[in-house]
């Protein structure tokens, strides 16, 4: 047997902090598919991690950053989750010339030939949910969520779409992260009857605000889930567990569910339980982290060295069997093609797949091809069930 | 018209407004290598002073805050935008402040004179264009006054219509006021601007 090819590289994910629920998740996820690809004989690369908690703060960032890329001298990092914690360290990878693997879904609007992005952009997730919520639902919208860009772009794009459908926005409501004294836009949501609500909010004011709108429904005897569902693209398998006995009957907007009917996705379940299972069902952001590595290995392995260019170059247009399905990078702009689905939640904790995009989708992170997002793109969406 | 631009920032008193976390000691320090005041808050200021005590605004676009500059007494100062997120919605909050310049976040030392010059360049003319815009829209709404002065200038007095606008312009120019209000007084519907000044009233009559 070959000698294996060395491949250093850093994990830069928080395990404290406002959002530690997720990016605890990618850390499994990412070591899921180091000790996977390790263990393989078939495998030609050998990861050796270095981790980093930058514990939900964002100067930690640029810290545990330069620390990989300088003093261990990495040249490829797995991590960051937040749009704002990726801005700030990606003059140091620019400076380093050192590739940021970033697994999250996010807002879009950047193409950095330093980052491999292995979540969905906005044509993956808001718009496909957008569509389905106009059509499925109407078009008296409300929209809350934690007040950051995550937040503000994706209503953008919900809100033009709302305007030009003819529809309205009832209300608008923006939420420090953390914030759990919701009952006052619970109230006043319950009292405008939307047709959908549309939420943003993450961590605890996710669960805190799910929870209250279930039980103020129930109380005036509106049957939430049918009537005025709650939609959104973060809701994963690892927050069900936090919302008790209003987990089920919520939309999610995800390139990835644990419920998804195939060999690789079974196996990945299986792992994933095995490994992690303490942390509850194999989730979204598991599965971007345990792309990225799998995406960063046989990238590396094509290359043949872990170099900066070379891993670049040879990621590009590289085809991979994920969990999800066939993920290819485009070559263009570093994100992946991907099939977009919409869920509903389970008591289970996971999620049924309502919709799902026949084939995967072309990464359009500034939004340049998406025909208009009120425009119905529905044939091209299957209902499954 | 060419006029000198502003290159020396010297003695400007500059807020810089951006979230603690997100390391503003790199534009504080350049700031006051280029001679300006700085003062340093997390969030806009509360204030009521009009005009604020500061000659240049550095704000973050990517927190939070959607406030309407327009109704405060920052609405006049050059603004920089700090930008770390390209997305649309944040970019529209750029534009809604009119932000005469930005610098791309995290912060370098470089670029920030360039954006700094630009910004107050950029800003005086607009100040000076909305001075030349109030002007015009003045002149505008007298418009239709000067021409029914014109009017009965020609109809009453037999002027040309050359004759009548040379007269109403050297009236005024006499009287040292607008040729608006002195096209009000001609047809009656003002009082003699000039009345103080010793001059005639105003005669509509040819003037040789």
């Amino acid at each position: 047997m070959t000698r294996r090819l060395e491949l250093p590289i850093g994990l830069l994910m928080s395990q404290g902090g406002s959002y530690e629920a997720v990016s605890r998740v990618m850390h499994a996820g990412a070591k899921l598919a180091i000790e996977e690809i390790n263990a393989s004989p078939t495998q030609s690369v050998n990861i050796t991690p270095v981790s980093i908690d930058p514990a939900g703060v964002l100067s930690n960032y640029v810290e545990g950053a330069r620390c990989l890329l300088q003093e261990h001298g990495l040249k490829h990092v797995v991590g960051c989750y937040t749009s704002s914690s990726r801005k700030e360290v990606l003059p140091l990878f620019e400076k380093a010339d050192a590739l940021l693997w970033y697994p999250s879904h996010y807002e879009g609007f950047e193409t950095s030939e330093n980052v491999v992005y292995s979540g969905a952009g906005p044509n993956q997730h808001i718009v496909p949910l957008t569509r389905h919520l106009l059509k499925q639902f109407g078009t008296r919208g409300w929209m809350v969520g934690s007040n950051y860009i995550w937040a503000w772009e994706n209503n953008r794009i919900l809100r033009e779409a709302i305007a030009a459908s003819g529809g309205v926005v009832l209300g608008e409501r923006y939420f420090p992260v953390g914030e759990i004294d919701l009952s006052d836009v619970v109230s006043q949501i319950i009292e405008d009857r939307p047709d959908f609500v549309f939420t943003t909010l993450i961590g605890q004011s996710g669960f805190a605000f799910l929870k209250m709108l279930r039980s103020a429904a129930e109380a005036v005897g509106i049957d939430q889930p049918a009537e005025m569902p709650a939609a959104s693209c973060s809701l994963s398998e690892a927050e069900l567990p936090m919302l008790g006995d209003a987990a089920a009957g919520h939309l999610s907007s995800s390139v990835y569910f644990s419920t998804i009917a195939s060999k690789e996705n079974r196996r990945f379940v299986a792992l994933w339980n095995d490994r992690f299972g303490q942390m509850g069902q194999a989730s979204a952001d598991a599965e971007a982290a345990y792309l990225a590595v799998h995406l960063l290995a046989r990238a590396a392995e094509r290359a043949g060295g872990t170099g900066f260019e070379a891993v670049r170059e040879a990621v590009r247009d590289l085809t991979f069997t994920a969990p999800q399905g066939q993920v290819t990078v485009d070559g263009d702009n570093l994100h992946c093609w991907m099939r977009p689905r919409i869920g509903r939640s389970r008591s289970d904790g996971s999620f049924d797949i309502l919709v799902e995009h026949p084939v995967a989708l072309r990464p359009d992170p500034y939004l340049t091809w998406a025909h208009d997002v009120h425009e119905g793109d529905s044939r091209n969406l299957r209902l499954i069930q | 018209m060419s006029r000198a631009i502003q290159k020396n920032f010297r003695g400007l008193r500059a807020l810089v407004i951006m979230a603690p976390d997100s390391g503003h000691q790199t534009l504080e320090g350049t700031l006051v290598k280029l001679g300006l005041e700085v003062t340093v808050a997390g969030g806009w200021p509360e204030t009521t002073d009009n005009p604020v005590p500061f000659d240049v605004i550095f704000f973050d676009a990517d927190d939070g805050s959607d406030t309407a500059l327009s109704e405060t007494g920052f609405a006049d100062l050059p603004l920089i935008a700090l930008i770390g997120s390209e997305a649309p919605s944040r970019l529209a909050h750029v534009i809604q402040n009119r932000a005469a310049s930005h610098i791309l976040k995290p912060v370098r030392s470089s670029g920030i004179f360039t954006a700094l010059l630009l910004a107050v360049n950029e800003h005086a003319v607009r100040m000076r264009h909305k001075q030349e815009l109030q002007v015009l829209n003045r002149r505008l709404a007298g418009r239709r006054i000067v021409t029914k002065a014109v009017m009965q200038l020609i109809t009453r007095c037999g002027l040309s219509e050359e004759g009548a606008y040379d007269w109403l312009r050297r009236e005024a120019m006499q009287r040292r006021i607008p040729m608006e209000d002195m096209a009000r007084h001609a047809i009656g519907l003002g009082p003699d601007p000039a009345q103080d000044t010793g001059l005639k009233h105003g005669r509509a009559t040819r003037s040789d």
